[in-house]
């Protein structure tokens, strides 16, 4: 148990290096880009109107005291880690003053309840389906899946949710497009926004399922092909153990631990978003937020949306590592 | 429990916490309409080009950078200010050359050096909340806006207007912190302007920049109705009185309901509006209005054929940044333009429905009455000495060479009357000249080895191209770099995704951008001509002042902007000092305009007709402009 504990102690500080490391690199790599955001706000305002070149000027001038921007970078970087201590990311600069993780958490559910669930549905279909074909190799039925994952898999992404977008927004248009819910659905605990949100989720959901889905197949039906030639699945099946005891508990079961690291890197990656599926089929979240905190120079926003992302796919890797040891005992000896 | 139960459980489990965390997260929802109160024939829907407004809830707009929509129906229907200048014609009867009186009462009075001026406001117009609109409102603005800095025009009030005063509730009178004779386009919109603030609204509010105006007092003739906790679309309800308003004292805007929707990609535009959700759409691709107004007769564009778009007051050119040494002789200037070939461009970047300009007005609303076709005579006749031969490189055919090209593919689409396709392809370019083009590198010392220009110094002459990551400046970039690479010199194109910031900061060779945006429907060029003064020209790698990108100094300019400044807005000589600065341009060659920056703006005429186009331009069909407020008075329902 005490080794356990210094393990446990190990993880936890290479989770801190990390997340303090991966904070750091994104405010210098920010702080380094060449978009300053009060030339992206002057340019806003400038454009189509008529300022004069004094109007600009000292309109530059305030927004770079209000901003802050003018600072040296090490102030600016030591200001950064006290108000994160304090848990404030600071104000967005594209929607001064409001918070930047008041920005991140109105997106983040919409993140969440779209990858996740996606990614959960697909990592379990595609793994129950990979594991049986890998098993059954002679199976037609099996074997139609893995031509289907293959053809499916190389296709481009935004292919695939253009295609969905044509099919069931045009040629037959049966469901909604664009948003999260309908216009005249009040969000509130009720079936009717439940019941709107899930048609609305529909189609994104259904393209990063039919992309998401031929990966997690295909590895599966690899791992579990190398898996049934173990010695100790064959001396199973010599030893007359049931055939459904053998598939659940020797074959996926040590085939899915590769899977399951695998899968916690995909939930950590949830948090960056999907930027394409959110511009194809206009739907709130993370993604698109986080592009438009890069176009306009919101350090503040673009760090805010990094720290949880950073935080998030940290903390899943390490909880891999402590679920390891517990899932798999030659790792445990080790 | 079993396996199973325990599945289905947790599954139900996480979709009501999901459902839950959303609903917490958009709590700041208004109440959500009934779509069947939404009539068609009561019911506008509009699409806004602005993507996800961070800020949904937020309407104090007069806060810089604070994240609010404001082409979402905020400037078009809730705000106002003294006058509007339309980018096309103006309706007949309500204007006057483009000029509308907003809530002034007629237009603005100097006093004879323009270091003041005076307003007379309308009287009847009220707030939404039934408060009257007067001067005090005005007074209120500016020095709210002079003590706050963060606040839109703090800038300009504290660097035009030493005082403002109400002379009676109906009179507001500037004195200036020096003479200027174009003091009133401050509040004179071309797009959007210095909006007046509600003074019984914002004087109580302590701290003005986090103050989000939720909802907003409106001046105009529409309240807000309800909108998207996450801030994709808008709905705005006319006013019970809009009598009381500066546009209904115009005409009654008929939808009960307009609707503006935003973050539409695309090709979702595309197939809302063949679905009936959209009636406007600010803009598609060239090649999808090529394929909606042939599939939906319902849908129109600017003109009644190829090539549809509209041309916006703003010129696309190729600038050249002048304080790099490569490209200080004007020669050398003139050479790049010679080298380039208006059809192909014309092509590449929009697939033919590009209105080209030679000269640096663009061709769009009343300027080619006031500058193209009076200029015509002289630009057939202008000659370049390319050192050895003087060449006429003017061709006034061009436009109809590139209607000929796309006949075929678009056939009776594509007018045949000479004056039609001049509307809309443009009156003429430059012919494409490589011969001149070498003649005038040679005279300026370049020599070529091989087939590489060489510069005076020996060292090639190659440069990078500037443009944007993609659409249509980023198409015409490409063509340009390419055929001056054919041609001897080593452009290669840059795309950027930072072109405004480097641009202001002169940090490139050649930039493709817009220097020149007009008022469109008025002569005048002031709105982007002043800032070409030599005073404002900065050192490089200092932030230059809008406009003039290329940094072009000349004492002969400084001269025209100043004859301009001290003459009034409306006087007739304003033509002639615009005219002045056409030919000093063609001299130099600054930069080389080419063509407008066309939007393929749609309309359906599904529910709603009577759309502005280019035989009735009473104004510019372009959603996101705030003068896009008068089309609602000229549209009826479909019956």
């Amino acid at each position: 148990m005490h080794g356990y504990f210094w393990f446990v102690g190990k993880r936890l500080l290479q989770l801190l290096a990390v997340i303090f490391c991966g904070i750091s690199a994104t405010f210098f790599i920010t702080h380094l880009s060449p978009i300053d955001p009060v030339e992206q706000v002057l340019g806003r305002l400038s454009a189509r109107s008529n300022l004069s070149p004094e109007a600009i000027a000292a309109t530059r001038a305030a927004l770079t005291e209000m901003y802050g921007t003018g600072q040296p970078i090490l102030t600016q970087y030591l200001n950064f880690w006290t108000r994160l201590l304090r848990g404030d990311l600071g104000p967005s600069l594209l929607a001064f003053p409001t918070p930047s993780m008041e920005l991140v958490t109105r997106a983040m559910p919409w993140t969440l309840g779209l990858l996740v669930t996606s990614t959960l549905f697909t990592f379990v279909i595609g793994n129950l389906l990979g594991a049986l074909a890998g098993y059954h190799p002679e199976n037609r039925f099996f074997q139609a899946f893995g031509l289907i994952a293959m053809g499916v898999q190389p296709i481009p992404y935004y292919i695939v949710a253009f295609i969905l977008l044509i099919i069931f927004g045009f040629l037959w248009p049966v469901l909604p497009i664009s948003g999260g819910f309908a216009m005249d659905v009040r969000p509130a605990m009720s079936w009717q926004f439940i019941f709107s949100i899930l048609q609305h989720s529909i189609l994104p959901a259904l393209s990063l399922v039919l992309v998401g889905f031929g990966g997690w197949f295909l590895g599966m039906r690899a791992l579990v092909s190398n898996v049934v030639n173990e010695d100790y699945v064959t001396y199973a099946g010599l030893a007359g153990v049931k055939k459904q005891t053998i598939v659940g508990g020797y074959v996926i079961r040590n085939a899915l631990v590769p899977q399951l690291t695998a899968l916690a890197m995909a939930l950590g990656g949830v948090f960056s978003g999907t930027v394409i599926t959110e511009q194809v089929f206009n739907y709130p979240g993370i993604g698109s937020l986080l592009i438009d905190g890069v176009n306009y120079g919101d350090y503040s926003l673009v760090l805010a949306v990094s720290t949880v992302s950073i935080t998030a796919v940290a903390l899943a890797i390490f909880i891999v590592d402590l679920l390891h040891p517990l899932l798999d005992p030659r790792v445990r000896t080790e | 429990m079993d396996r199973r139960s325990f599945m289905l459980g947790t599954a139900a489990g996480a979709l009501l916490l999901s459902a839950k965390g959303l609903a917490f997260a958009q709590e700041a929802a208004g109440t959500a309409p009934d779509l069947a109160s939404f009539p068609r024939n009561e019911t506008l829907i509009i699409h806004n080009p602005e993507g996800v407004i961070r800020n949904p809830a937020w309407f104090n707009n007069w806060v810089v950078g604070s994240g609010s929509g404001i082409s979402n129906g905020l400037h078009q229907l809730n705000t106002d200010t003294f006058w509007f200048i339309d980018p096309d014609a103006g309706i007949e009867g309500a204007s006057e050359n483009a000029i509308y009186n907003s809530l002034a009462d007629g237009l603005w009075e100097y006093n004879e050096d323009f270091t003041e001026m005076t307003v007379k406001l309308k009287k009847g117009i009220f707030w939404s909340d039934g408060v009257e609109f007067t001067a005090d409102d005005v007074v209120f603005t500016v020095e709210k806006h002079k003590a706050t800095p963060g606040l839109s025009q703090n800038g300009a009030y504290n660097a035009q207007v030493e005082t403002v005063e109400a002379v009676d509730p109906y009179t507001v009178h500037f004195t200036l912190k020096g003479s200027n004779s174009r003091f009133h386009t401050l509040f004179s919109v071309r797009w959007t302007g210095a909006w007046i603030m509600p003074k019984h609204v914002f004087e109580g509010v302590e701290d003005i920049l986090s103050f989000p105006n939720d909802p907003p007092v409106s001046l105009g003739p529409y309240t807000l109705h309800s909108f998207d906790p996450n801030g994709t679309w808008y709905i705005w309800q006319k006013r019970e009185d809009w009598q009381r308003t500066a546009l209904g004292m115009i005409g009654e805007p008929k939808p009960r309901f307009i609707i503006y929707r935003n973050n539409i990609s695309a090709d979702n535009r595309l197939i809302e509006m063949r679905n009936g959700n959209l009636d406007m759409v600010h803009d598609l691709s060239p090649e999808a209005t090529f394929s909606i107004v042939q599939q939906d007769p319902e849908v129109q564009g600017w003109f009644p054929g190829f090539p549809y778009a509209h041309p916006d007051p703003t010129l696309v050119m190729a600038i050249p940044n002048h304080q790099n040494p490569k490209f200080q002789d004007k020669r050398v200037r003139w050479a790049l333009a010679l080298m380039l070939d208006a059809r192909a461009m014309s092509m590449a970047s929009y697939r033919g429905a590009a209105t080209l300009s030679a000269i640096s007005v663009p061709p769009t609303g009343t300027h080619p009455r006031d500058y193209h076709a009076p200029l015509q005579d002289f630009l057939i006749n202008y000659e370049v000495d390319t050192g050895t031969r003087k060449v006429k490189p003017y061709d006034p055919n061009i436009g109809m060479q590139i209607a000929d090209m796309v006949r075929g593919q678009f056939g009776d689409a594509v007018p045949t009357d000479a004056t039609a396709i001049r509307n809309a392809f443009g009156y003429g370019w430059w012919k494409q000249d490589v011969a001149a083009a070498e003649e005038l590198l040679t005279a300026a010392g370049f020599s070529k080895q091989g087939n590489q220009w060489m510069m005076p110094d020996g060292q090639p002459f190659a440069f990078r191209v500037m443009v944007p990551t993609d659409g249509v400046i980023n198409r015409l970039g490409s063509i340009i770099a390419q055929t001056w690479a054919q041609n001897g010199i080593g452009a290669e194109v840059e795309a950027a995704s930072d072109t405004w910031d480097r641009q202001r900061v002169g940090n490139y060779d050649v930039n493709i951008a817009w220097a020149v945006e007009s008022w469109g429907g008025h002569p005048d060029l002031s709105f982007f001509l002043d800032s070409y003064h030599s005073e404002y020209v900065v050192e490089p790698g200092a932030s230059q002042p809008d406009r003039n990108w290329m940094r072009w100094k000349d004492p002969r300019l400084d001269e025209i902007i100043e004859k301009i400044r001290a003459s009034d807005f409306n006087d007739p000589k304003g033509i002639e000092y615009g005219h002045e600065f056409v030919k000093l341009h063609l001299e130099e060659m600054p930069n080389i305009p080419i063509m407008a920056y066309n939007v393929f703006s749609v309309q359906s005429n599904r529910y709603w007709t009577g759309w502005p186009n280019a035989e009735k331009p009473y104004a510019n069909p372009v959603t996101n402009w705030s003068n896009g407020r008068y089309i609602f008075t000229q549209i009826t329902p479909k019956a």
